[in-house]
């Protein structure tokens, strides 16, 4: 990397690292320093291709979810984020919005890496299906049965939820299971 | 308000609550990308480009290197040791450094007269994560940082190539023929370079010489011509560099050993030889530069005596090698001891305070039992080890313990 394109990647990370660090640290379950090793391996990868990108923070960003996704799948199968406390009950007042984002944030963090990253994408990025298919690298049908089985799985984890109204994920569940397959 | 309004909201809720990162990601990126490049031309000597995970090796190169490590802590397979294995099966780690393999020595008489020393190697399957015995055919292999590429060469040394082994399929890839046998190979400690030392007999062969009467013994000789350094990434050879080992004397005896192989410093910069202690003087190191001309030591290196571990990452110990009792850490300009670690051989650096070494069986330990000894883990300012192997003993058909090849991972 030549001194001027050292000099457009550094005002890069220095205007767009918090915002990426941000979607990392949701990406993780709230673990901010596996959220900072997991943006920092996806800059260094992002400063070996700087020349040829044409978007680099759509490219930091999808190395995030891959890699968030595709470590997850090499080195952890079927292991869940461990947390150290389980989700905590509301008790009586569980309408209380405040409370149950707070169930609601450490019922995320049991969540699987790739069921968390689908949620993320869905409903923090606000990409509809197709695109998060895409960053993803696997199928639509794939992402929807994803999304189902991660919100149901969250019912499970924080019972207080139960007072929720079904999302519309949850409304028309996937015939497709398939495993989803995610391209390096 | 429905489960998926709620997911938007707690998402958006806790990243609010981030800050930015911590000090200069910038900086611990390009330094990252630096060291990764270096990883991928040793690795492309392969004509491979393997993901490297970063952080994991802790070579100075430049500015900014010296904050090249992981974004938090340890990582998580900080220590990976088998404390009930006296002879490793399963891949054993520490800190910045893995094994990447051991060697087993010994002596072959041979119908001449002569001995033979001949290595066995066992390496590093990088899939099954266990040790596993090497091609016989080779006769040394060097295992570049990464651990995964091998510098070998075969047959009796010195060899006329070099071969560049990827370690996953147990292939060479390319030979490269340095126009001078050579007998010894290293890589430099980013993996860039090798570092060849041409030999014009055999360094590993003691030759039977006649003695009073009809009796023959074999003994050293000094046939070292000098050193050659190849590109690792595009094979290119250097010049041939001059350096040879001292005429015998007037006796025909030979002053030191057959094999004195030329080294790459802490950083890489210049070159040493390694001489014993002899006559009353501690072992030193005869320096060169990399175009072949003598030097001196460089400033932080001045002390460094015999232990391959030398100069800790950051420069601010000099590990020493001691005995049963323990060994000296010490200020590198100076010489003085700063501290002292429970560990009588130092073999490389795991991080800026902690070493992998030869440490005897605390059981047996009683000042005499040096020999009897594992692989552990002590950090400078610490009495405490870690064993990362049970006591050493010899692999089965073997009668001597496995030596550790140890390299950046």
């Amino acid at each position: 990397m030549d001194a001027e394109s050292q000099d457009r990647f550094r005002e890069f990370v220095e205007s767009r690292s918090a915002a990426l660090l941000r979607t990392a640290v949701l990406l993780t379950g709230g673990d901010r320093h596996a959220a900072e090793d997991l943006l920092q391996n996806a800059l260094v990868k992002a400063a070996g291709r700087w020349n040829r990108i044409d978007d680099p923070e759509a490219y930091v960003r999808r190395i995030l979810y891959r890699q968030q996704v595709n470590r997850w799948r090499l080195k952890w199968p079927r292991r869940e984020v461990a947390v150290a406390e389980p989700p905590e009950r509301a008790g009586a007042d569980t309408a209380a919005g405040a409370e149950l984002r707070v169930v609601m944030r450490a019922a995320l963090a049991r969540l699987t890496p790739r069921q968390r990253s689908v949620l993320v994408l869905r409903y923090f990025e606000d990409l509809p299906e197709a695109d998060v298919a895409r960053i993803l690298g696997c199928s639509v049908g794939t992402v929807r049965s994803t999304t189902h089985r991660s919100l149901a799985r969250l019912r499970s984890l924080a019972p207080e939820l139960a007072v929720l109204g079904p999302a519309v994920a949850e409304a028309a569940p996937s015939s497709d299971i398939s495993p989803v397959e995610v391209r390096p | 308000m429905n489960v998926d309004q709620l997911v938007r909201e707690a998402l958006q809720e806790q990243a609010a609550e981030q800050g930015g990162p911590r000090g200069d990601l910038v900086g611990r990126v390009l330094a990252g990308r630096r060291r990764r490049r270096a990883r991928t031309l040793a690795g492309a000597a392969l004509g491979t480009v393997a993901a490297v995970a970063v952080g994991v090796t802790a070579l100075d190169i430049g500015d900014g290197d010296k904050d090249a490590h992981p974004a938090s802590g340890p990582r998580a397979d900080d220590v990976i040791a088998h404390p009930d294995q006296s002879v490793p099966r399963d891949f054993v780690a520490a800190g910045n450094v893995g094994m990447a393999g051991y060697s087993v020595s010994r002596d072959v008489p041979q119908g001449n007269g002569d001995e033979l020393l001949v290595r066995s190697y066992f390496l590093l399957n990088p899939e099954t994560r266990k040790y596993e015995k090497a091609d016989a055919k080779w006769a040394w292999i060097a295992v570049a940082p990464g651990m995964r590429t091998a510098a070998v060469l075969e047959g009796e040394l010195p060899a006329r190539r070099i071969g560049m082994l990827d370690l996953r399929t147990g292939k060479v890839t390319r030979w490269i023929t340095p126009g001078h046998r050579v007998a010894a190979v290293e890589w430099s400690p980013d993996g860039r370079r090798l570092v060849a030392t041409a030999y014009r007999k055999n360094p590993d062969r003691k030759v039977a010489v006649p003695g009073n009467g009809s009796v023959s013994w074999p003994k050293h000789h000094g046939s070292r011509t000098g050193y050659l350094l190849i590109e690792a990434g595009s094979g290119h050879v250097g010049p041939f560099r001059d350096v040879p080992q001292p005429t015998p004397d007037k006796h025909g005896m030979f002053p030191g050993v057959s094999r004195q192989d030329v080294h790459f410093n802490h950083d890489g910069t210049r070159l040493y030889v390694q001489q014993y202690a002899r006559q009353g003087r501690k072992s030193y190191r005869d320096w060169y530069t990399l175009n072949g001309g003598p030097t001196s030591a460089p400033a932080a290196e001045k002390h460094a005596g015999w232990p391959k571990a030398g100069l800790s990452p950051d420069g601010t110990y000099l590990a020493d090698d001691g005995g049963p009792n323990g060994s000296a850490i010490r200020d590198p300009r100076t010489g003085e001891q700063v501290a002292r670690v429970p560990s009588g051989e130092q073999l490389a650096w795991a991080d800026n305070k902690r070493l992998v070494a030869l440490a005897c069986d605390p059981a047996r330990c009683t000042g005499k039992d040096e020999h009897r000894n594992r692989l552990v883990l002590v950090t400078v300012g610490s009495k405490k080890t870690v064993p990362l192997t049970a006591v050493r003993t010899a692999p089965k058909g073997y009668e001597r313990v496995w030596t550790p090849m140890l390299t950046a991972r």
